[in-house]
């Protein structure tokens, strides 16, 4: 069962490093930061990155590196929050609807049809401008076009599950249906579902960002990475720092998910 | 004796595009206290299936008709709650695959605990001793150190031996077994049977025996039912009807097997193959396999009969059979 240092795929290893550091700086943004993010420093407008200022300042006279810093507080949110509610969520309708067949699979192919007809981000941008934009809002509204994904994946692998005797077993046993479905059926059903959160977090993060970007996620003057790219589009051609920066930020978060999720998959494919 | 499992007119069917198909086909027998009841047959005969029915295991998309007694209640009119008491508490199954048949995810000690917490009011210390001794009982050393593993640290024998465990964890009064031996080594078989056995004495418990293996009859069990195309066509006392089988199919069933003690003899086998579930012949079942068939047969279903020495058979013409005798004897 336990792995040794050198059989863990390379991918985890360097997710694992990349994600490890995010939450570091996460947790611990102002022991990192060199400034505060929010402070604004007339004398130091749009200044390209220097010593002082590794990754430049906004036009506000911010410090980049500490905005950027601070934002993966915001961000590793984003990837929790934004797919926590949709997995727990769907995890348990996708048991449940393998588990029934029938109509209520029937049903759930609707359902899914009718939520994979738009594209995600649309569907998002709708349900958050009837909210309101916000952070809280956007969680929301990820959690309800979200599940469906997870809710299908289960479904397929419960469906292939409950054939196996072991179900038949279970049931065999005098257990109840909810036991045989939590306890004997879901456990073996959510690999491939654990692989896909990991995969979502770093989707929820670009998505995230992409939200902050379009005003309708975190909102200014919070520090986050697809609002701090929006601050700077105006200025891409002068002080492109104060975009790239932390888009670089995004790729490597992102990435860091990827790799975690592709190394897991490869871990968990050869154990079985 | 009262029997301690009374299965009457047990039918199951399922739909298949529109036309039902019939896999178990009125079937009835008894199991007594204590008794080793073999249900034997080749693959597709619905032994299987008959296990199934009783343990209402069947999908949705089936229906099962007639009643399965025991105890005075009715299987097949129980509601969910009062048969999942009976289930795993009372009647216990085993399944031809260990490897499939516990769950890969969860640690044997778990798998174990979760059959006591369901039917037993025992204390979490009242429940480590009795996995304990289950595992003593079944013959798995190292016990303590055994429960902590996950069933693919088991070979197929132990992962049985696991199986039967977490079966008889309650006490039931009734093992059914679906081919527990068929995807073992024949040594381990042998073990695995003797187990059986043991425990069957043990616990005072009864067995219904699912398989296709004559040898596994003659060794285990005290009275067997033969199935054909989802009917019983003989049953009787083992030694009975291994010395004087009174169908045709049985007849040819046990000339397929080697015995030892007798001249040496070609092989008998039953020309064809059994009918698929879509394609049952009218009349008897087995009359296009059948040297005895006469034009009654094609036309006419048997009815299952008493013959002597506590058999029953379910052919017209028993008595030819028993005159031709079997082969090589």
């Amino acid at each position: 069962m336990t792995l040794s240092l050198r059989q863990i795929p390379r991918p985890l290893l360097l997710g694992g490093l990349l994600i490890g550091a995010s939450l570091v700086l996460a947790v611990f943004p102002a022991t990192f930061a060199p400034y505060d993010p929010v402070a604004m420093d007339y004398n130091a407008l749009m200044h390209a990155p220097s010593w002082a200022h590794p990754m430049g300042t906004d036009n506000f006279g911010r410090d980049v590196l500490s905005r950027v810093i601070h934002a993966y507080t915001i961000d590793m949110q984003i990837a929790f929050f934004g797919t926590i509610f949709s997995f727990s969520f769907g995890i348990v309708i996708g048991a449940l609807v393998g588990y029934a067949g029938g109509l209520a699979d029937t049903i759930f192919g609707r359902i899914v049809d009718a939520v994979i007809t738009f594209p995600f981000l649309v569907l998002v941008i709708a349900i958050v401008s009837v909210l309101g934009p916000g952070l809280v809002n956007m969680y929301v509204a990820l959690a309800v076009v979200g599940w469906v994904f997870y809710a299908r994946i289960i479904a397929a692998e419960v469906k292939v599950q409950k054939r196996l005797d072991y179900a038949d077993a279970g049931r065999a046993m005098g257990y109840t249906p909810m036991r045989v479905i939590f306890r004997h059926l879901l456990p073996n059903a959510i690999t491939p579902a654990i692989v896909y959160l990991v995969t979502d977090m770093a989707l929820a993060i670009l998505l995230g960002s992409s939200l902050g970007y379009l005003g309708l996620g975190a909102q200014p003057p919070t520090a986050e990475w697809g609002v701090q790219i929006a601050d700077g589009k105006n200025f891409m051609t002068t002080g492109w720092w104060i975009s790239v920066f932390p888009g670089v930020a995004i790729v490597l978060t992102g990435l860091g998910f990827s790799l975690i999720g592709d190394g897991l998959a490869e871990v968990l494919r050869t154990r079985k | 004796m009262t029997p301690a499992l009374q299965v009457r007119h047990l039918s199951t069917t399922f739909g298949h595009h529109g036309t039902p198909v019939t896999a178990v086909d009125d079937i009835s027998f008894d199991v007594m206290p204590g008794e080793v009841l073999g249900l034997v047959g080749e693959s597709g005969s619905g032994k299987s299936v008959t296990l199934r029915s009783i343990m209402r295991l069947m999908p949705h998309h089936s229906a099962v008709t007639g009643s399965v007694l025991w105890q005075g209640c009715d299987l097949m009119t129980m509601t969910e709650a009062e048969l999942r008491r009976v289930r795993g508490g009372e009647i216990s199954m085993i399944f031809q695959e260990p490897g499939t048949a516990l769950n890969p995810v969860l640690p044997v000690r778990v798998q174990i605990e979760e059959n006591l917490r369901a039917h037993t009011e025992l204390s979490a210390a009242g429940r480590a001793a009795r996995c304990l001794e289950l595992m003593d009982l079944v013959g798995i050393p190292d016990a303590k150190r055994r429960l902590t593993q996950y069933p693919h640290q088991f070979s197929g024998g132990m992962r049985q031996r696991v199986m039967i465990a977490i079966a008889l964890a309650s006490n039931p009064k009734l093992l059914l077994a679906d081919e527990p031996t068929t995807a073992l080594d024949v040594t381990i078989q042998d073990q695995i049977l003797k187990l059986i056995l043991d425990l069957r004495d043990e616990l005072a418990m009864s067995v219904v025996f699912v398989t296709h293996d004559l040898g596994v009859v003659a060794a285990t069990c005290d009275r067997m039912a033969v199935m054909y195309a989802g009917r019983i066509v003989e049953s009787g006392p083992v030694p009975a009807v291994f010395a004087q089988p009174n169908h045709a199919y049985t007849r040819g069933l046990l000339g397929s097997v080697p015995r030892s003690g007798t001249e040496r003899s070609p092989l008998l086998s039953i020309e064809g193959t059994p009918p698929g579930l879509t394609s049952r012949p009218a009349g008897c079942a087995f009359h296009p396999r059948c040297a005895f068939a006469t034009d009654l047969c094609r036309r006419e279903s048997p009815a299952l009969q008493d013959r002597a020495a506590g058999q029953a058979a379910a052919c017209f013409h028993s008595d030819r059979v028993i005159a031709a005798g079997l082969a090589g004897s």
